[in-house]
């Protein structure tokens, strides 16, 4: 029965068709994602140069520890994986590079805004969502009627009659099938791997995950689709099955989700970390510096040079912006892991998001990947800070050949 | 030639849609006979034969083909039986030899193109129009290939619903020269018609289909055919049920 299904499945147009239009789809999503990477890191490379220029002619033109920390620049960057061409994912959302400054931090984490106008349109044609949502209305268009089809063009008792065994026939019909789809879609994504160097385990895990959906939406089109409905019918529910668990259960849930577990925005973060600084100017320095020697008790000898500006106070109460807005941060933080982890459960009952949630662990890029890279933010910052206080705080000379001794931040790859 | 039961309608009781089609028909038909079912529209002709192949289950008695209970093992009873549904419409974009070989595969069978063509032979297809698709073809050089694939699948058992649907005057003549052909060779055929001459020409026996009951059966004699006249007042009501004689 293989060998005649294989023989008859090659002679369907319709098939051959859909076959195609998935290997254009995948190619083009996959081709689209290697180019976002390629330009990304193309602009992470111009910018490791452009900021290490920078600095040094910044920092070498400085006289003193505070004008050489306020005038110098830091790029910090989270490079994208060899997998991430398949998902995107948090990327198009969060910032994946700062260019830091020695001033408060939680500000100029939060200060970029996220929200793409062209990706807020119709989002981002990776190849994660062209397989969670695109993939599905292919098997649906192929497999809906295979039963229906043969009912109504009287063929369906010969067919059956002449199997014996229709179970086997149309699990044979729908695999044949399923498998034709699933080689179309995961081709392009295995070149593109190759293209991309990513690892054999990446790619054999894409591809399992790929497998496993594509089984699920045969089964759930043969299951819906054996029922003595016209193909109409049984097209128009597997299409509701499509929108019930691509669109209405992710949104259903992403509103449980919010309701249930509050996140201060960054912009909260942002405003109340600037007001802490901008109010700090007008304050009594004592109120600065007690909460600075507080935090840094190694610096209860620093004093102050007097009514004006001094370096050491300034970055003192920029620190200290940072404390106010810290357990705000905290509870972003805190809040955007825990409405993560709400949504990997409630992705279980929404496949199409439980792929692409899947893709983007698999790629690194999501809201985990995002938050250990604020957090290897927030630690190379903390870096800066213990090279720049001896000099800002106790009596070490301004030197410019320190510049060498520069933390260096360490991207993840 | 030992003659042995090949299926059996024994008290069938069939329903679709709550609606009970069948009424307890009962019938047996042996081998080398033809046995012609024969009634009007919604009499429950379809039915009986859907209910041969395991498609309709049994709600009272039992259907066997070569003495098994189809209920038992439809797997058996299909893989015994080459079916012509009524109008079979085979696959529009294969031609005649691919339609034959794909349903032969599907079948468990493969004929070389010699058989396929001795077959298309048999049902007098023009040699020419082998190699076109279907979407070609009139509903009468359709039906000839569906009955060139019943005869290919050389079962025991053949059940054709309405085979001459399609077919010209000359077609028909033929195809009933056929269907002896087959009966002469062992062959167990079970066909359900309107056609109540066709039917004559061909039937060993008649069985008359009212309202999903066997109202009446028809035996030919040994040395020559069912008497149309009398089967055809039968069917149209003229003569009542008590009369039809066996």
């Amino acid at each position: 029965m293989l060998q005649s299904e294989v023989w008859f499945l090659l002679r369907d147009r319709a098939f051959r068709v859909w076959v195609l239009v998935v290997l254009l789809f995948s190619g083009f999503a996959v081709w689209s994602g290697l180019a976002e990477v390629a330009q990304q890191r193309q602009s992470i490379a111009f910018l490791v140069d452009a900021d290490s220029t920078d600095r040094t002619s910044e920092f070498s033109a400085q006289g003193d520890w505070g004008s050489a920390a306020y005038y110098s620049f830091h790029l910090t960057y989270d490079p994208p994986s060899d997998f991430a061409f398949a998902a995107m994912g948090q990327r198009d959302a969060s910032s994946w590079k700062h260019r830091l400054r020695m001033l408060a931090l939680e500000g100029q984490i939060y200060e970029h805004d996220p929200g793409n106008p062209e990706l807020a349109l119709i989002g981002r044609f990776d190849f994660a969502f062209f397989a969670a949502f695109v993939l599905p209305l292919v098997l649906i268009f192929l497999l809906h009627d295979l039963k229906a089809g043969e009912r109504t063009a009287g063929r369906f008792n010969l067919l059956v009659a002449s199997a014996g065994n229709d179970n086997r026939l149309w699990w044979t019909r729908s695999l044949l099938r399923a498998i034709g789809v699933l080689i179309a879609a995961v081709g392009p994504l295995l070149v593109g791997g190759v293209v991309s160097g990513t690892s054999a385990a990446s790619l054999l895990g894409a591809t399992a995950m790929v497998t496993a959906y594509v089984l699920f939406w045969t089964v759930v089109c043969l299951w819906l689709g054996s029922r003595q409905h016209p193909a109409s019918v049984i097209l128009a529910s597997l299409i509701g099955v499509w929108v019930l668990l691509g669109t209405l259960l992710p949104a259903g849930g992403r509103v449980i989700i919010d309701r249930l577990v509050s996140v201060p925005s960054g912009a909260d973060i942002l405003m109340t970390q600037r007001e802490a600084v901008n109010d700090a100017w007008d304050l009594p320095v004592a109120d600065t510096m007690a909460p600075f020697v507080a935090r840094h008790p190694e610096w209860t000898g620093y004093t102050h040079t007097g009514d004006g500006f001094d370096w050491g106070w300034y970055y003192a109460f920029q620190q200290v912006g940072d404390q106010t807005t810290e357990s705000l941060s905290a509870a972003y933080r805190k809040g955007r892991a825990r409405r993560d982890q709400l949504a990997a459960w409630f992705a279980i009952a929404a496949p199409p998001a439980l792929l692409e949630r899947w893709l983007q662990k698999l790629a690194g890029t999501n809201v985990e990947a995002v938050l250990d890279y604020e957090e290897s933010v927030r630690a190379f910052h903390a870096e800066l800070r213990a090279f720049y206080y001896p000099g800002l705080f106790g009596d070490a000379a301004f030197d410019p050949a320190r510049i060498d001794d520069l933390p260096q931040f360490s991207s993840s790859e | 030639m030992t003659t042995t039961v090949k299926l059996e309608a024994d008290a069938l009781q069939v329903y679709r849609s709550d609606k009970e089609v069948l009424s307890g028909i009962s019938f047996s038909l042996s081998s080398s006979e033809v046995y012609a079912l024969l009634g009007g529209n919604g009499a429950g002709k379809s039915t009986t034969l859907l209910s041969f192949l395991g498609f309709l289950p049994a709600a009272g008695g039992r259907v066997l083909v070569n003495g098994k209970d189809v209920s038992a093992d439809h797997k058996a009873a299909r893989a015994a039986i080459a079916y012509l549904p009524e109008a079979a419409s085979l696959y529009e974009h294969l031609n005649a030899f691919e339609n034959l070989r794909y349903f032969l595969q599907l079948a468990g069978r493969s004929e070389d193109s010699p058989a396929l063509e001795a077959a298309l032979d048999r049902v007098s297809l023009a040699p020419a129009s082998r190699a076109r698709r279907l979407k070609d073809y009139s509903k009468g050089m359709r039906q000839k290939v569906a009955i060139a694939l019943a005869i290919l699948r050389d079962t025991d058992i053949l059940l054709l619903d309405e085979p001459t649907s399609g077919l010209d005057p000359s077609a028909i003549d033929e195809f009933h020269d056929l269907i002896r052909d087959l009966a002469d060779t062992g062959k167990t055929i079970l066909m359900v018609t309107h056609d109540v001459y066709g039917a004559c020409q061909v039937a060993d026996r008649i069985g008359l289909l009212r309202g999903g009951k066997l109202v009446g059966e028809f035996s030919a004699p040994t040395d020559g055919r069912i008497e149309t006249e009398t089967v055809h007042r039968a069917f149209s009501g003229r003569t009542v049920d008590t009369q039809l004689a066996v």
